[in-house]
This record gives structure tokens, sequence and C-alpha cells, in this order.
């Protein structure tokens, strides 16, 4: 069953006008906001267990009290890049409530004492930017941004700033470097961006949705706000459901839910006649699982993690036994090769390697020894790198190769049943 | 300061200082490419890992500073695995150049191979392919296949000479290192590039192809080539000199060099050089010339004159001082400034216009001697025949004396004896002409334009009859300075 | 030679005035430079953009070989960008792809000979649940169908 916490007027056109916000209730927790102190504010988000949204799952308020605590300027940084692919939440979030986002965040930067945010999002989303910039001219002309905020003394400016295609600009530090008018590439860590980011000052980069739960968290208190989830994963999250079922699409469901049950109920079931094979529980960098586990699993980061895999971004991604594993390995390589940032030298090597290695094995041109050098190659790959894509990159090689080894034989034994031309359109 | 301990040994860094920094002051060895002590930190090659006690991840040492107590190794078998892969991930797109790149004999890629690798290479796939032998301009060429992305020089460009001609344009495995639209990247500290590049990917057009880095042999002096005075390695075999490189001096030059500073060595070699001394166009014999010179300058006596550059070393300077005030009583003491114009220019960098390395060192024994005349003095005095005998210690450095043929012109009207490394065609119209060293064939000490004394030493001696202003000065009193081997060709 | 339009001039100083840093502006002004270019970026948009924000080639030109959405050649009036990414490959986006290039007669990346049409497979656009999609300019066009695509095509003009 779905749950409502946040995407419960989504479906209202006036929702995302100022005049419709306001309504429903719009920007009434904000008021509330600036009555509170900021230290009561982080405090509250710190124990609601807000967890990171846009992937990492990271606490949210223990990141936010990682800022030093003296009046240095500091920014907030919305990262709307969303390019992990099988996702598509934030996409629906800003295009349905902008107005949710900007309030989320004026609350957040005014717990943060920050006096300027950007809305970083990704370049292809030309839609949702107008629908953003529309929110943002809104909400200047009714006073709720720039000088002196509904009086509070609180002063903002936020701003979107419009990415030009990059997958690697959604990792913190590619979104800062991107920001600065660089190239996308992550920085090194140590610093972390608490301490130095943004041109060097403190920032904090937090997704859409965790952005915009700080609303109903505000609103109704940390308490309220664990009644949903678990214990370690507390609140709502919406899943972008894709891949083969009847109804795909994006839905709010408590932390915790069975992920068969997101499936079935939620997302229709499979196709007539199909059989479960496999799901991506969190996007293409989270390993991916066999149905046996599929319908043991709960969507929460604990479960997956115990099960090797992780909830990342919340992108669901259903795969039936019409599909072929080798195929669908293959894509995520070429993907990955397309967008290692070049950096540092195990990625921009490696994530070239491996697409190289799964196009033959795919092509049929390859040895069941090519199997165990992808294995070595993605295992070499893992944690020596400036960012996360490397792993990123290894861990669906692994998991693949090695939950699905029999099919990756049988394939190298009988090639590609619909023939090379499907595989040679693919490069 | 910090306490720490690097594979075993203790050593005591100043706070905020890196692990890297730390490995470089035990003198310890530790595999990288991209760092590099005069540019900022990229942490990009991913060879410096190191394990640190208590940590269960590796760290990079370049970005990583010492705390009190850190116990750190990078002779580990989980370092040396690290190492190992990553080195293989840089190999597997690189091209087999080795036998047709100069950079072999002291490659960073090589030199790393032999300690980590040594294994077989294990991809099977196509390598990517880049742009070769792509043309920077007039000292550099780059081979973007070789290019490690390290993005030394691209950092370079940023950072030191703030010219930002390099960068490393698309991304992934198809990233190339370039100049826009290949425009030439002629900043003037352009050769520098190719020092730190640890591969092949860019080299001087002035070495290229011309000798094998195993073939050479190097010692340290000072750049003759302007008042700065950079300390520079010079390289070298039987055949001649080759090539120049900067040694770091954090007085003078930091870890830099220019452009102009490469050519000093081209004057040293044998082609250009005034091997014998000559009598208008007829070549003499050194005991014959020597004496000749000897006693001209006793008969002029206190009527003699000296035309001294800044091209020569204090100890220079002083023997042939002291012999024209002590010996022959003459106060004609002239100095030979060129360019006047661009004589105090400084590009900000390293380059200034001053074009000798020891104006210094000559203008303060030259104010001892009470010595102020200039050429303007001595012309006015040639000309009026008050002088009529003129010892010449002539430019060793002639390009950067363009005034060179009037000097001569005027003083082929009377008897001069003139000094000079170099042959040119317009000395045979004087009375004699006597080989000097070269800045590379003799000992002695610059005083660059901060008052600093840098030495220079005897690395070679290609000239056998090339004289320093000591030995002449010794001739001139009767010791036997005639030299009988040449260097063999 | 590429001259900026006197708008473009005056937003290339706008930007520069809008961010902390005057090379956050480089993308934005990429943008506006590539629409006044017929949709690409050549050499002579990098040149006249340090020019307008005294801003290093080599930077912009970083920029604008990083990103995906610079075109570094010529693109034709319509720019289809058809997602071969994991959902949409499983729901057949990459035949799509061949259907189009077929019907338009063109390979990836190339202009068709009447200027019209460039298709490009591109990553993934976050349109995963009304797979398969493309997107054509600024617009997405999603639960594509080899019908909906062949009404769409020949109403481009």
């Amino acid at each position: 069953m779905e749950s409502k916490l946040l995407t419960e007027h989504y479906d209202k056109e006036s929702f995302r006008t100022l005049k419709g916000y306001q309504e429903l209730g719009g920007y009434e927790v904000l008021k509330k906001a600036l009555k509170m102190k900021p230290a009561e504010i982080i405090a509250t988000v710190k124990e609601s267990g807000l967890r990171g949204r846009g992937g990492a799952g990271f606490s949210t308020g223990t990141k936010w009290s990682f800022l030093p605590k003296n009046d240095e300027d500091r920014y907030l940084l919305c990262n709307a890049d969303e390019g992990e692919p099988g996702t598509f939440k934030d996409r629906l979030m800003m295009e349905r409530a902008p107005h949710q986002l900007i309030e989320g965040m004026i609350i957040s930067a005014y717990a943060i004492g920050s006096k300027k945010s950007y809305i970083y999002i990704r370049g292809e989303y030309t839609y949702p930017i107008r629908v953003v910039e529309q929110a943002l001219r809104e909400a200047y002309d009714a006073g709720l941004l720039g000088k002196n905020i509904l009086g509070s003394g609180f002063s903002h400016d936020m701003d979107v700033y419009r990415g030009a295609g990059a997958y690697i600009c959604g990792e913190e530090t590619g979104m800062i470097s991107s920001l600065e008018g660089l190239k996308g590439q992550p920085k090194l860590k140590p610093p972390f961006p608490a301490v130095k980011g943004y041109l060097k000052k403190p920032t904090i980069v937090n997704n859409v949705e965790t952005l915009a739960a700080v609303v109903p968290i505000i609103r109704d208190g940390a308490q309220a706000y664990r009644k949903f989830g678990t214990e370690k994963s507390a609140g709502t999250k919406l899943f972008s459901l894709s891949g083969d079922v009847v109804k795909p699409g994006n839905y709010e469901v408590t932390l915790g839910y069975k992920l068969s049950d997101l499936i079935n109920n939620e997302g229709g079931g499979l196709k007539s006649g199909r059989k479960l094979k496999a799901v991506i529980p969190g996007g293409s960098s989270a390993p991916v699982l066999t149905a046996e586990e599929a319908a043991k699993a709960t969507l929460d980061y604990e479960c997956l993690q115990q099960m090797g895999s992780m909830l990342g971004s919340g992108a669901v991604i259903v795969i039936d036994d019409s599909h072929s594993m080798v195929d669908l390995l293959s894509t995520i390589m070429h993907f990955y090769h397309h967008e290692s940032c070049g950096q540092c030298t195990p990625c921009r090597e490696g994530t070239g390697w491996l697409d190289k290695m799964l196009h033959r094995i795919l092509l049929g041109e390859a040895k069941s020894q090519d199997l165990d050098q992808v294995l070595n190659v993605a295992k070499n790959m893992m944690g020596r790198t400036i960012c996360a894509l490397s792993d990123a990159a290894a861990l669906p090689a692994i998991s693949f190769v090695s939950k699905f080894r029999d099919e990756f034989e049988r394939h190298l034994k009988e090639g590609f049943k619909e023939g090379k031309s499907h595989a040679q359109m693919h490069h | 300061m910090l306490k720490c301990t690097i594979n075993g040994k203790e050593i005591e860094v100043s706070s905020g200082a890196t692990i890297m920094e730390a490995y470089h002051k035990l003198q310890e060895e530790i595999a990288y490419y991209c760092w590099h002590p005069g540019l900022s930190v990229a942490g990009v090659c991913r060879m410096c890992m190191v394990e640190i006690e208590g940590n269960p991840k590796l760290q990079i040492a370049c970005n990583t500073p010492v705390a009190e107590g850190m116990k750190i190794t990078n002779e580990s078998e989980k370092v040396k695995e690290s190492v190992k892969w990553t080195l293989d991930f840089h190999l597997i797109n690189h091209p087999l150049d080795c036998p047709i790149c100069d950079q072999a004999g002291e490659c960073g890629l090589q030199e790393f191979y032999m300690t980590y690798g040594k294994y077989n290479p294990e991809m099977g796939d196509r390598k990517v392919k880049k742009h070769k032998v792509v043309d920077l301009g007039s000292q550099v060429v780059l081979d973007t296949e070789r290019c490690i992305l390290c993005s030394r020089c691209v950092r370079f460009t940023e950072e030191v000479t703030k010219t930002n001609e390099l960068g490393i344009f698309n991304r992934g495995d198809h990233s190339e290192i370039g100049t826009f639209e290949n425009r030439p990247l002629n900043n003037k500290y352009a050769v520098n590039t190719v020092d730190i590049c640890p591969v092949g990917a860019l080299t001087s057009k002035d070495f290229r192809f011309r000798q094998r880095a195993w073939y050479l042999k190097e010692f340290e002096t000072t750049c003759n080539g302007c008042s700065t005075g950079c300390r520079v390695n010079v390289f070298h075999n039987q055949n001649g000199l080759f090539r120049v490189k900067p040694i770091y001096d954090e007085a003078v030059n930091g870890h830099w060099m220019c452009d102009e500073g490469r050519d000093i060595y081209k004057h040293i070699n044998l082609d250009q050089r005034l091997r014998h001394s000559k009598a208008g166009a007829q070549q003499v014999p050194l005991e014959k010339a020597l004496e000749t010179a000897k006693q001209a300058l006793k008969a002029a006596g206190s009527s003699a004159a000296l035309l001294i550059t800044a091209q020569y070393t204090q100890e220079e300077n002083q023997a042939i001082l002291d012999f024209f005030s002590n010996e022959l009583k003459s106060s004609n003491i002239f100095y030979w400034k060129n360019n006047e114009e661009t004589f105090e220019d400084f590009d900000g960098l390293l380059i200034r216009g001053d074009k000798n390395p020891n104006t210094q060192g000559l203008m303060n024994l030259l104010k001892e001697k009470s010595a102020s005349g200039s050429w303007k003095d001595l012309k006015a005095k040639v000309e009026s025949g008050q002088i009529k005998t003129v010892l010449v210690a002539g430019p060793e450095m002639l390009s950067v004396y363009p005034d060179l043929n009037e000097k001569v012109t005027v003083l082929s009207k009377t008897q001069t004896i003139w000094l000079s490394t170099c042959e040119h065609e317009f000395f045979d119209q004087l009375s004699l002409q006597l080989p000097v060293s070269g800045f590379a064939e003799k000992n002695g000490t610059y005083v660059n334009y901060a008052g600093l004394e840098r030495k220079i030493q005897a690395g070679v001696k290609f000239v056998a009859e090339a004289l320093t202003l000591q030995e002449i000065v010794s001739a001139f009193r009767g010791a036997n300075v005639s030299k009988t081997n040449e260097v063999a060709l | 030679m590429f001259e900026l339009s006197k708008e473009g001039k005056e937003f290339v100083k706008k930007e520069l005035d809008r961010y902390e840093d005057r090379y956050s502006a480089i993308i934005p002004c990429l943008y506006w430079a590539q629409k006044e270019n017929k949709g690409w970026i050549s050499p002579e948009v990098i040149d006249c953009l340090a020019k307008e924000m005294d801003l290093p080639q080599s930077r912009i030109y970083e920029v604008a070989m990083f990103y995906t959405m610079f075109n570094k050649k010529p693109v034709g009036k319509y720019h289809i960008q058809v997602c071969c990414n994991i959902s949409c490959s499983m729901a057949g986006g990459r035949e799509l792809m061949g259907h189009i290039c077929k019907k338009l007669g063109v390979t990836p990346e190339e202009v068709t000979k009447d200027g019209r049409f460039t298709v490009s497979q591109v990553e993934c656009l976050g349109s995963c649940g009304t797979a398969p999609m493309m997107q054509v300019n600024d617009d997405y066009h999603e639960n594509l169908t080899t019908e909906t695509v062949d009404r769409f095509l020949s109403e481009c003009k």
C-alpha cells in the first residue's frame, strides 16, 4: 500500500503553482520553522532518522552537523542530477511539487545558516527546469525568498543551475566541480564538502527527495516520521519501478516494504506468461538480486545491505525471463564506460576494459577464462579511486557474472539467440 | 613537529606535511606519477597507495596528512598488489613505443614495471587509438597515446606559467591532453613540461631522436644564460653536450628553468668553437700566440686597455683585473654592457634582460678597482690614438651581443687581442684571437642578480687549447700552459 | 567567423556576474552560443566565448568536450536522442533506434541530406517508467511505438 507523506497532492495540477500549494497548506511549515532555532531543526532532522535519498543513505542530520560552528559562509546544494539508470523520482517531484522542494530547501538553509543555495538540475530535464524556475519566480515575488523572508530576519537566495549531460555530476563533489565552471570531476576527499566544498566553502549537498522530506518532518515532528519505516530506515521513500512490470512508475511506500509487494501490488505484477528472473533493487550500481533473493527482500537499507546489495536511489528494475543477463550487463558496462570522468586510472581504464570484454562475450567471441577475467578486473577496480563510480561499475559486473554464471557459460557456447546484428547495433 | 614511522623507520615532519612529503624527506622509495613538489596535488594516478595501521582501506600518500604516531608502510602485500594492478591499468592502452620513444631509460612506466610488475600483459582487446606526433610549436612534440593523464603538464601551465595552454579534453578513456586546436605551446617555459612528463608523451623537439638516455652522463652547474643563474644539469657524452635540465634550487629557480637556457649547451660543442689561436685569418700555435700577446701588453704597459664582459667567473675577473692593475699598472678598464634598453627587464618568473651570468660579481670587483669606464670611453680613446693595445675578454654567448660586429670593426683598427669561446668570421679582422673555455669546462663562481654566489664546474673539455683567464694570466707570468690533446670525435 | 548576437553578448555579461565565480558562466554561455551556431560548438565558438568572457580557450574547450549535451559536430534541425539504457533497452529502445535510422536512411551521429535529422544513442534520461522513449531537441517523447514514432517523424518539417 502506498504511503502519501510526500506525494499526497501530486495528482493535483494546481499543486505546482504557489497559489495551489498554499491552498493545500504550503509554506505553513516554513512559517513554523522560522520561529524555531536552527539547532532545533537540525536536531529534529537527526532524530527523525532521515537518510540521504539520493543513493548513499547517509544520516542527513549528521551530515548537517559536520558544518563548522562559526558564521563562515556556507552553501546548500540540491542534487537534482538524477542520472542513476532506473531512477526517475526526482523528476516527478520537480514537475509536480516544485514548491515542496523549495520549502524544504529554505527550511534546511535556515537550519544550517546558509545564505545561498543552488538546485543543480541535469541538462536533459528541460521541462522540470522550466517548472522549478517558474516556482522560484513565484516564491521571490511572494517574499518567500530574498531578503528578510516573511519578516523573520533570515535572508536567502536560491538559483537553478543547469547541467550539461554527465552522470558523474551526480556525485556530490563532481557536482560541485561542475557548478564551479570546471569539468564535473569529483574532488579528493578529505576535505569533505561540509568542511571545504563549493569554492572551498562549507557545503551541504542533499538529494531532492531528502530536502523535500524535511517539510513533513518539521510539520509533524521526528517521532511522527519514525512511525513510518523501520528502526534504522525511518520514513517513506519514492521508488522508481520500471522494467517488466505492468504498471511502471514512481510509488511512495514506507521503508521496510516488501519488494515483492511493490512489484505485484503497486507494479501490477509481471506481464502475462512471464516469470521473474532478477531484480536490480537500487539503480544500476546496486548488485543484482536473483528471483529467490528478491522474494525475501524488504526495501530498507539494512536488509539489502545484508544481502550484498543496496537500496541506492530506490530504482527497482524488474527483469523477467525474456531477457539475457549477458545483454543487460553489456548495456550496463557500456554506460559506465561512457560516463567515467577519466580522472583516475583504475576507473578510466577499467570501465573501458570491462565494456570491451562484455562486448566480446556478448558476440560470443570469448572463453570461460574471460568471465574470470571480468571478475578479476572488476575486483581490482574497487576501493582505489577518487569516487565510487569505479565501484559502481565493478559491482554489477561481479554480481551478474557470479549469480548468473551458468547463463553466461551457456551464452558463450550457444551464442546470442537473436543474432549478432542486435548486439552490434548496441555499439 | 610530528613523529611517524615509515616502513619501520622513524621520521619527524612539520605539521601539515603529507605522507608523500615524509617519504621524500626520508628518501624512501614510493611509486607515483602525478605528484610533483612544485605543483598542486592531483591524486589521480593512484600509484602512491600506502597502508596505515588501523585503517582497513589503503590511502594515497600524496593527499593524506601525517598524524602523530602514524605507522605507514608501502611494503605490504596489499599495497604491492594495488600498485601492480594500478600499473596494469596504466599499461592496457599504452602503445608499445619503447623502441622509438625518447623516454626509454628514464620512463616512469618502465621504472615501476621493473619494481612492481614484470608480468605478462592480460588485455587482449584493441587499444584506444589517439593522436601521435602532434606538433605543439617550436619546443614540444605531443603523443597523446603515450600520455598517462597524470595532468602534471596541465597543472604546470595553469599554476606556474599561468598561460593555460594545456587541457585534458573528453572524458573516460578517450581523454586526451592537448592544446585547443593544437595551438603552439610557446610560453618560454614549455620544455619544463617535457621534464615533468613521466612518459614520452611530451618530448623536446631539440632532443628528439638524438641520443639514448643511458648513453648520457650528467654534471651539475649554473646556467650562464642570464643573471638569474638557474641551477642546471648538463647531459653529455664523448660526442658532445646534448641537453640541459633544471635542478631544484629553492633560492633561485625553484624547480624550473626557461626555454632560452635550454640552448646554452649548443655553443660548447665543437662545431661552434674557436679551436685554435689565430692572427688575422692565419692559425698560429698557442705558445706563439700567448708570447705575442704577452709582449704586446707589456710593451703598452699602462696604456694597455681591457674591455671586459660579465661572462666570466669571479676568479677569472680577479686574475685579469689584478694583472692589469698590478703588473701593467694600467687603469684602462672598460666594461662592455650589452643591450642597454632591455637590461632591467624581468618577466616575473625567471627570465631577465641581463643576459650575463656574473654582472653583479664583475660590478663588485670593478668598484674595488675604481674602474668606471664604458665602451664609449674606450672607443673615444682608440679613435684618438690614446690607446693602441686592447685585450678583449669577449662574450662566450655571441648571440646576446648583437653589437659585436660594431665593436670588432672599431677595434680592428688597432692592436687587439680577442679572447673568445666561439668562432666568428668577423674576428679574422683582428690582430690576434685566442680560444677560451666555456662555462661547462671550468670551475668558478658566478654572482647572480640578487648577489647569490653559485658555482660552475668543469664537466667536459672539448677544445684542448682553450684556456681560462687565470691560465692566460699564468702564461703571461711565464708558466707553461700548452695543451696537447683534444677530445676525439 | 562566429560572432555572438548583441543579445548573446548581453547574456554573457549577465551570466558572468550571476554566479560566485565567473567560470560558472561557461556552461550557460555554451548553451546560448550553441543555439546561435546552428546547434553545435565549433572552434570559432570557443574563440568567441574566450574573447567575450576573458577566459582561456583551454578551460572553455575542456567543458565543451566533457559534457554530452554540447554537440561537437553539426546536428540536424531535429536531434533525435534515443535512450538505450537498461529499462529502455528491455522495452525495445535499440530496435526502435534501428527502425528510426532505417526510416530516415541515416547512420547514428550523421545528419540527413536534407539537414532535418540527426539520430543519437544516449544513456538514461530519467524516463524509465515510460520506456521506450526519446528526447527530440528539448522535448521528451515517451511510451513510444513504431506507429507513434512514424507519425512524429512525418510531422517534422
